[in-house]
Order: structure tokens, then C-alpha cells, then sequence
């Protein structure tokens, strides 16, 4: 097989979304249920606080990720980076946090539910790829940073216990 | 739950490379086909199927050998699937495993460019595999597969690769494996302690429920996909001379030698795991079936014992990850593995260019949620363990620049510069039908009151 015929095979596979490094820019654009912008502020009023931040920890691969309600109350947009590909996990965050997921993407206009058989179709076509995506640390994952902090947390307190 | 729960596999319509071990000791050939007449192929079809093996009478001793038969998405399309049908099936099985050679990290000498003709292209259109007890009975077999297109001029063997067992069933870096496979629910195939709970059977048959309760909708039509399913066949060459070299120049003593190759592995030579035997082999323990697969890791969550990048704890995480957002039952396949060539000598530090190596078909029914995710996520990335880039130590290729991480207190200890032990020589997606499904293929009616149609208006 010729290196062209390759790539244009594995263009076609491709899902949307810019890439940088291993850092994925994610970005869902849709209309809101009648009535949702005010309950997606309720359901959000603590943030990720509580469960639902060791929730979103455990997926681990998170590095940032923001709902932005506009066009009077009636789009919402989620825009998120994180680390390598979301359909290779889309089945496993089904079956392990298909609640809370569902809750957070409930008032998105045709959502399917997480563990829906059109939930891949239904993401593709609402994602918009960034026009321009920028990452400070490209090659670093979530659980990299993670691992980088906990060693100079343990680094300053060596250095602080050798200066005693 | 109660047996009444669980869906009586069809196993007299399963083929036995699905739910059955080879033979062991085994002799066998994989042959690859090439069909220009779909006539022929049909007619070569219809006279394999008798000696294509099913999981109810898969090992009789009266016959020499057996078959297994499957197709790459172009040997559909040879043999006159319609076009509709050929839609139906999964993308990624559609466009052939050379397509998603930067999904599956196949780059530098893996890359499809450097694979052996015909994998990657589209003249590989059936691989058959032969076992065989023994060589005799192998002539015997190949003898019977080569009747069924010896007087079909448009039926061109375009590849064969004779395969044997090794002494001691060792692959050939010298270990014994293909110790574990998972526990299909409802296969009637012997359970040893450690294969983890039943997985349901949809997730390697299609036709049953699969572990999200789903049973598979496609490949249409369903006469077709019924007790079928798909295999990832990878052809790997082992660089047995580098593996024995980068052992000596990293230990110090024959004795840690072995201690790095087992943590590699993740099982000694002889099979025993390193989580049961942290210190030593024990060649008791390995040669016991009951006991050598028995294990968990809950005990060794630091990865003292067995690293958490070793080969084996990467693709069979078992309960590893149980803290993780990972739904493990998602991402097991069947692993049927054999392998060719001869053994580098012991003690053998240099290459002697002979070819020897793995061949190993994965199945299930799910080729994106299984090997592409194993292959994608565990064997060429460490991000799941929190080790970066960190590849497998075995089957990575960071072409020669590998590191591997073995934890230890009160510091690590990290191999740098590891080559690459094992090359791709090729490697395809196949499907592999059911017995009523060949014969729908093969034009001729189906034995079954629900799906009297056949394939036999099909394209010429």
C-alpha cells in the first residue's frame, strides 16, 4: 500500500478536534432545552466541588473543562483539553459514571444519553475544531502534571527538613 | 444469577479457533488466498467447510487436523457479498488493519510499508489456519485444504507460514505463555483459577449480549454475523539475540538477568507469576495450571513485585485498575497464539537471521474497544499507569529508545535505551464466520427455518 493511499485512509477516520502534542481541544456547541440554562446553573451553583470534582479526578485525563451558556439562554457550549482520544473511553465512562455524565449533558438538545448507541454520531456533529489551539506543555499529560507536583511537594519537604 | 439467564452458546455453529485451545503439541500452517473469480470461490468454500472445525467436536482424534477459515473485508467483497452487506461492517474492519497503523503506533519498522506481501493490501483476501498434532497428520490436512482449490485456477495461495510448538511450550524468548485467556460465559471451556468472573459471551460472539447489554446489530444480514466474529491477526518477528544481549548488559549476574527478563514479562520462564513468586522462579508453580494463572494484584498495588509496565500486567490489567476510570470488562479478546520458526540456540548472543516469532489472532467482536485499545492505550502508551510514554517491554516499539520503570524502594530502577524485541511482519483484520454463515457465503441454502436466503444471486 503506498504511503498516500495510507494517509488518505486514516484521514478518513479521523474524528474533529485539534491536537497538540498529546493535549486534545474539545468543543460541543449546541441549543439548550427550553428552560435549561437555568437549570444547568442550579445543577452547577457549587461548581466542581464534592463528589463531582473526585468524579472528574478520576477520569484523570481532564485538564480543564467549562460550560459557557449565550445567545440569551438558549446555546451552550463545552469546551474542554484533555489527554489522547474520548471515543476509546466513550464506553467505559458509560459504564462507570453514566449518571453523572448524563446529568451534565442532559440539557443539551438531543442528547442521547452516554450510553446510547448514537452517542459517537450525536458528539461528531455537534464538535467544532478550533480554529487556532494552543497548549503550554504539549507533551505533558493530566497524570504527568499530577505526578510532577506530588515529587516537588516531596522535593520541598526534603530540602526543608535538610535546612532544619 | 441463574443459568436460565445465560444464552446457550451455539457451539456445533463456532468455530473452534473461537472458544478452543490448539492442540498441544501442535504443527500447523496459515495460508493465505486470493479469490479472482467469486464462482471459484465459492466452490473452493463449499468444499472447505466440511473440515472447518466447530466448537462442539473441535478435537477428535480421528481427524488429521483442523480448519479455521476467515476473511478480510476484499475476500468479502471477492466471493460476491453484496454491497450492502460488505456497509455494514465496522469501519475499521472495512479499511484493514494497515489503515490504522497510526492508531495501533505500527511506525519505523512496523509501519505497513515494511510488511511482508500481501498483508496490507488488497490481494489478502482468506487466511486459513491448519492444526495439527503432529507432522504427518499436517501433510494429511494441508493435503484435504489444497483440494479444495487445486483444480481452481482463479484461487492463488499467496502466503504460507508453517508453525510448530517449541520444546516446553516456550515462545521464543524462552518463556512459557498463552496462560491466560478470558472466561467466555457460557463456552463450556475449562476454567482455571484466575480467569477472572464469566464475561458475557457477546463480546467475543456476536449473536448474545455483549457486557452493556447490547447485541450486535451488524453486519447485516444477520444470517451472516451470527456466531461470527472478527480477529486481529499480527505477525511478529522476535529479535531473540537482542533481548538475551540487552539482559547481559543491564545485569550484573546470570541470576538478575532472569530478575529483569521476568519483570518484563511478568512471569518467570517457567510461567510462575511474579506477583506468587517475587524472588525466584518456581518451576512447580508454572507448570501447574491450577496455580500459575491464580492471581490478583490488589496485594501488589505499588508494583513491587510485578511491575505495573510489565507485558503481562499492561494487557491483562485483572483488577489493577480497579481505581481508574476503566471498565477493564470492555477490553479483553481472545488470544490464540502460536509460533514459527526455530530456537536461537541457548546461550546464543548473536542473531543467526533465522525467522522466528508469534502469531497471534485476537479475537472478540469488538476490534475498536478491544486490540485497538489494548494495542492503543496499554501496550504503546504508559499514561494509564502514570508512566508518560512508557511503551510495553515487549511488544513497544519506541524504536530503541524505550525505557522501562521498575518500581523498587527505596528508588526505582529504570532500564533506558531498550530495542525493539519484536517487529510487525504483518497484520489484518479479519472476520470469522460462523458454519451456517460460510455456507450462506458459499451460495448454498441455510439449514435454518429463520433464514432461508443465500448468496448465491450475488455478483459474479
Amino acid at each position: 500500500m503506498s504511503a498516500t493511499e495510507l494517509a488518505t485512509k486514516t484521514m478518513v477516520m479521523s474524528r474533529p478536534g485539534a491536537k497538540t502534542g498529546q493535549s486534545n481541544e474539545f468543543t460541543l456547541i449546541s441549543k439548550l432545552k427550553p428552560g435549561g440554562a437555568e437549570r444547568m446553573r442550579q445543577l452547577l451553583a457549587d461548581g466542581f466541588t464534592g463528589e463531582r470534582q473526585k468524579n472528574t479526578d478520576r477520569i484523570a485525563t481532564v485538564h480543564d473543562l467549562r460550560f459557557v451558556i449565550f445567545d440569551n439562554d438558549t446555546r451552550i457550549m463545552f469546551a474542554s483539553t484533555f489527554d489522547g482520544g474520548w471515543d476509546q473511553y466513550i464506553d467505559d465512562f458509560g459504564t462507570i459514571l453514566p449518571d453523572e455524565i448524563d446529568l451534565l449533558f442532559h440539557e443539551f438538545e438531543g442528547y442521547p444519553g452516554i450510553n446510547s448507541p448514537d452517542i459517537r454520531d450525536w458528539i461528531v456533529k455537534q464538535q467544532v475544531t478550533a480554529v487556532g489551539f494552543y497548549s503550554a506543555y504539549p507533551e505533558a499529560s493530566v497524570r504527568d502534571v499530577w505526578k510532577a507536583l506530588k515529587s516537588k511537594k516531596a522535593l520541598d519537604a526534603l530540602l526543608d527538613t535538610a535546612s532544619n | 444469577m441463574s443459568m436460565k439467564d445465560i444464552p446457550a452458546l451455539e457451539v456445533s455453529d463456532i468455530q473452534a479457533t473461537v472458544l478452543r485451545p490448539r492442540p498441544s503439541p501442535y504443527r500447523g500452517e496459515y495460508v493465505v488466498l486470493r479469490i479472482d473469480n467469486a464462482a471459484q470461490g465459492r466452490e473452493m468454500l463449499r468444499r472447505l467447510i466440511p473440515n472447518v472445525a466447530t466448537s462442539d467436536d473441535w478435537w477428535l482424534p480421528t481427524l488429521p487436523g483442523w480448519v479455521g477459515v476467515a476473511f478480510t473485508y476484499e475476500g468479502l467483497k471477492a466471493i460476491g457479498v453484496p454491497q450492502d452487506s460488505l456497509n455494514s461492517f465496522p469501519e475499521e474492519f472495512r479499511r484493514g488493519m494497515a489503515a490504522r497503523a497510526s492508531t495501533l503506533n505500527d511506525i519505523g519498522e512496523n509501519a505497513p510499508t515494511n510488511w511482508e506481501y500481501p498483508f496490507g493490501t488488497a490481494d489478502m483476501h482468506i487466511a486459513l489456519a491448519i492444526y495439527s498434532k503432529d507432522d504427518e497428520n499436517l501433510e494429511m490436512a494441508l493435503r484435504l485444504a489444497r483440494q479444495c482449490h487445486h483444480d481452481l485456477p482463479q484461487i492463488s495461495v499467496l502466503y504460507r507460514l508453517r508453525f510448530s510448538e517449541l520444546p516446553d511450550g516456550r515462545n521464543p524468548f524462552g518463556f512459557k505463555d498463552g496462560l491466560h485467556n478470558p472466561n467466555v460465559e457460557g463456552s463450556g471451556a475449562t476454567v482455571h483459577p484466575g480467569s477472572g468472573r464469566p464475561i458475557k459471551a457477546g463480546e467475543f460472539i456476536m449473536g448474545y449480549p455483549d457486557e452493556l447489554g447490547t447485541t450486535a446489530t451488524g453486519p447485516e444480514p444477520e444470517v451472516l454475523r451470527r456466531n461470527g466474529t472478527f480477529l486481529a491477526l499480527r505477525i511478529f518477528h522476535m529479535k531473540v539475540a537482542a533481548f538475551r544481549n540487552y539482559l547481559r548488559e543491564q545485569a550484573s549476574s546470570p541470576a538478575e538477568e532472569e530478575l529483569i527478563a521476568a519483570k518484563m514479562v511478568g512471569r518467570w520462564r517457567s510461567g510462575a507469576p511474579l506477583v506468587l513468586a517475587p524472588d525466584r522462579d518456581n518451576p512447580e508453580l508454572g507448570g501447574d495450571q491450577e496455580r500459575n494463572n491464580a492471581f490478583r494484584y490488589e496485594d501488589d498495588m505499588d508494583g513491587l513485585k510485578c511491575p505495573f509496565s510489565a507485558h503481562i500486567r499492561r494487557i491483562n490489567p485483572r483488577d489493577a485498575l480497579k481505581n481508574e476510570l476503566i471498565a477493564v470488562n470492555l477490553h479483553h479478546f481472545i488470544r490464540r497464539g502460536t509460533n514459527y520458526g526455530p530456537p536461537l540456540p541457548e546461550g546464543a548472543l548473536e542473531d543467526d537471521g533465522a525467522k522466528r516469532g508469534g502469531v497471534f489472532l485476537l479475537i472478540g467482536a469488538h476490534l475498536r474497544q478491544q486490540f485497538e485499545f489494548v494495542q492503543s492505550q496499554w501496550v504503546t502508551d504508559g499514561n494509564f499507569i502514570s508512566h508518560g510514554r512508557e511503551q510495553d517491554p515487549i511488544l513497544g516499539n519506541a524504536e530503541g529508545d524505550g525505557i522501562f520503570t521498575i518500581p523498587k524502594h527505596p528508588v526505582r530502577h529504570r532500564l533506558h535505551g531498550l530495542p525493539q524485541f519484536a517487529t510487525v511482519r504483518g497484520g489484518e483484520y479479519c472476520f470469522m464466520p460462523g458454519l451456517r454463515a460460510l455456507k450462506w457465503l458459499a451460495g448454498l441454502e441455510v439449514d435454518d427455518k429463520q433464514h432461508i436466503t443465500s448468496n448465491k444471486g450475488a455478483k459474479q
